[in-house]
């Protein structure tokens, strides 16, 4: 039972980068019908960006002369803070400058997004180098900052990373509930020639998606990196496992997506350990199996059928 | 006028036929000098691109034909090589089968891919593919382990073909060039018949094209499994001049790239498929020819592959809105109306036009008449 209990509690730190990574996809495709394939590299380029603000000027950094202007090296928590922020930004940019121009085409769409998500792996590989960096967590990551409960451990960066995830998803709620630029979204994502009528300034909204869907993702990607180190690559098996648990979410719904970002990381977690034949580096494939079998079984994943035929 | 405009037509495809024929001799002669002069290096860079064309072709049916996105296409190439390798290595099966293993892989998986998939929306397609892509690696270091796992067998030409023991290069590329030949022709023949304009009107008009009977899921279904098992013939014809596989040939971004490429290149013929696979060959080879790989900084980042591919997408996009330069090139001119690839459609429809003039001539007589009768009366 302590077994369990323990693994259940080591899946909370990546189910909630899944999670992100998953609500963030599903309300840019929610939102414009884009499926972002560059969300992962954004969350990849503002860890690093996160790094440059928390490290400071480095010698081991190839463009450290550029990070003069920062000044002294920042706590974690304002690094990533900072990178959310320059991370809305560029996520802003993005919508305005790449996707809007040829937002009608979903394939041109489709093909701007592995654009970006090429261009920024370059630019990191060729800024940074292609070895691994350390962040560090913003949340209290010693041998001592544990519970024991069951005799199990839960250690304080993962709870705090899970609290952090759904205090972001408990705002975005609220957003969307009780602002009007929440109910702009809404509106945007139910019936965008209506929102138009109404005097909506759709494409302001769209940007503000994308804006929130690439803070959302540098919070994952900031969260986690405490965990898994900074590397170019960290992002790839993250990102599936992202779009697999926003698929469960029918594409359309974070709150589904985040359920099964932690859905999965569970999952992955309970395979790795209780299957014999399932190497901890091969869970990636038996989740892809699940999601299609799952599929196969459940076409609309967890969302409700009805929903999911009105989506063809 | 139709029996002009039909025999206009056909002198027409007569020459452009001729032409076909001169040219394909020529590139066969090419070809052969290229097989025989070359550099054993050089030699098996092409029968690569002749092997990646393939899998090229199959994206440009995919994408132009059918609408779909298919973002693991590197993945089905992969499972087409790891069949074609084990047919041999585990069932002893001849090395000639090798490229038909790596088909019925490529096919298999891509159904099993497609089913689920295409009964959602199209992002589902893309978005399984590109998980397949990324897992794709981590599976075939699992199965293989770190080391390489090379070919039980070799590929020996026959006497009668005069080329030396020690030149089995030019043999495979042979090879791969008569496998690629047979499955283009196939392929072409099969989209320029009834099942490639279902292709069309299943992208073009869904809803129109189930009111006229044709299943569009079962069409897709066909589609993305022709695209895999392509892509699979593809892998195992890689591993004809190859020899041996590991999971560092086939990582995601070989995907991204073949991807960038089949929508940079894709038009809608398949003669575009092979733009893209000799970019694909041969661009790092120019990019370490020049040094570039190990420039750092700004300078080493627009010298990077990874810019050149994300340029190449993004100008795609933009400048040809995602239909791929090669659409550029393709002539615009209006298909006369009367083009009929059926006999009998055409002899019906000469008829029709027959029966239309007479049926003009004689409401030209008729209004005459009641002209001629007309006057008459008023004379009266």
């Amino acid at each position: 039972m302590s077994l369990f209990l323990q693994r259940t509690f080591d899946s909370l730190a990546n189910g909630s980068a899944y999670a992100a990574l998953a609500v963030a996809i599903s309300m840019v495709f929610r939102s414009t019908g884009v499926l972002n394939l560059a969300q992962g590299q954004l969350a990849m380029f503002s860890t690093y960006i996160a790094l440059v603000l928390a490290t400071g000027p480095s010698p081991y950094m190839k463009f450290s002369s550029n990070t003069d202007l920062i000044g002294a090296a920042w706590p974690v928590w304002a690094a990533i803070l900072g990178a959310i922020a320059i991370s809305m930004v560029i996520g802003a940019f993005t919508e305005r400058v790449i996707i809007r121009p040829i937002s009608d085409n979903p394939v041109a769409a489709v093909g701007a997004t592995l654009g970006l998500y090429l261009l920024l792996g370059a630019f990191v590989r060729k800024q940074w180098g292609g070895r691994t960096m350390f962040l560090g967590s913003p949340f209290p990551q010693t041998a001592e900052d544990r519970w024991d409960i069951g005799g199990a451990r839960l250690w304080h960066d993962s709870v705090g990373i899970t609290l952090t995830m759904i205090a972001v998803l408990g705002l975005l709620a609220v957003l969307q509930r009780r602002t009007k630029a929440g109910l702009a979204f809404r509106a945007v994502t139910s019936n965008r020639t209506g929102s138009l009528l109404v005097g909506i300034r759709v494409s302001r909204v769209l940007m503000f998606g994308w804006a929130l869907a690439a803070g959302i993702g540098a919070l994952a990607g900031g969260l986690i990196a405490g965990e898994i180190n900074v590397r170019p690559d960290m992002m790839g098996r993250l990102l599936v496992f992202g779009l697999a648990a926003a698929t469960l979410g029918g594409l359309r719904s974070p709150v589904l997506a985040f359920v099964g970002g932690y859905l999965f990381a569970f999952l992955e977690t309970m395979l790795g350990g209780y299957v014999s034949f399932v190497d901890s580096q091969v869970t990636l494939v038996w989740a892809l199996l699940v999601l299609i079998i799952v599929l196969f079984v459940r076409p609309s994943g967890l969302m409700p059928r009805t929903e999911a035929w009105q989506q063809k | 006028m139709a029996t002009e405009m039909t025999t206009q037509a056909s002198s027409r495809f007569g020459v452009k036929r001729l032409a076909w024929i001169i040219g394909s001799a020529i590139f066969v002669g090419l070809c052969l000098r290229v097989a025989f002069a070359a550099t054993p290096k050089i030699v098996t860079d092409l029968s690569n691109v002749i092997a990646l064309s393939l899998a090229f072709a199959g994206l440009v049916v995919l994408t132009h034909y059918l609408g779909l996105l298919s973002l693991g296409q590197g993945a089905f190439v992969g499972v087409g090589a790891y069949a074609a390798l084990h047919v041999v290595n585990d069932f002893g099966a001849p090395v000639l089968w090798m490229p038909l293993a790596g088909l019925i892989a490529g096919t298999l998986v891509g159904a099993v891919v497609a089913i689920p998939s295409l009964r959602l929306p199209k992002a589902y397609l893309a978005l399984l593919t590109l998980s397949l892509g990324v897992a794709f690696p981590i599976i075939l270091k699992q199965v293989d382990g770190n080391l390489p796992v090379t070919l039980d067998g070799e590929f020996i030409a026959p006497s009668w073909t005069g080329i030396a023991e020690n030149d089995e290069h030019i043999w495979e590329l042979f090879l791969v060039a008569a496998y690629a030949s047979i499955a283009i022709f196939l392929v072409q023949g099969l989209l320029r018949g009834p099942i490639g304009r279902a292709f069309i009107a299943s992208r073009d008009q869904p809803e129109a094209a189930r009111a006229f009977g044709i299943p569009v899921y079962r069409l897709r279904l066909f589609g993305v499994a022709l695209s895999g098992g392509m892509a699979g013939l593809a892998g195992g014809l890689l591993m004809v001049p190859t020899n041996f596989n590991d999971y560092t040939h086939f990582p995601e971004e070989l995907s991204i790239k073949m991807f960038a490429l089949a929508m940079a290149f894709g038009g809608s013929r398949l003669i575009s498929a092979v733009p893209g696979a000799l970019v694909l060959i041969f661009l790092p080879v120019w990019l370490i020819d020049r040094n570039w790989v190990v420039e750092y900084g700004w300078v080493g980042f627009v010298k990077s592959e990874g810019f050149i591919y994300a340029a190449l997408l993004l100008a795609t996009a933009y400048l040809t809105k995602g239909r791929g330069f090669m659409s550029l090139f393709e002539s615009r001119a209006p298909k006369p109306t009367l083009k009929p690839s059926n006999r009998r459609v055409t002899s019906v429809v000469r008829g029709l036009v027959e029966l239309d003039t007479q049926l003009g001539e004689l409401e030209g007589l008729v209004a005459k008449q009641s002209d001629s009768r007309s006057r008459e009366e008023t004379n009266d």
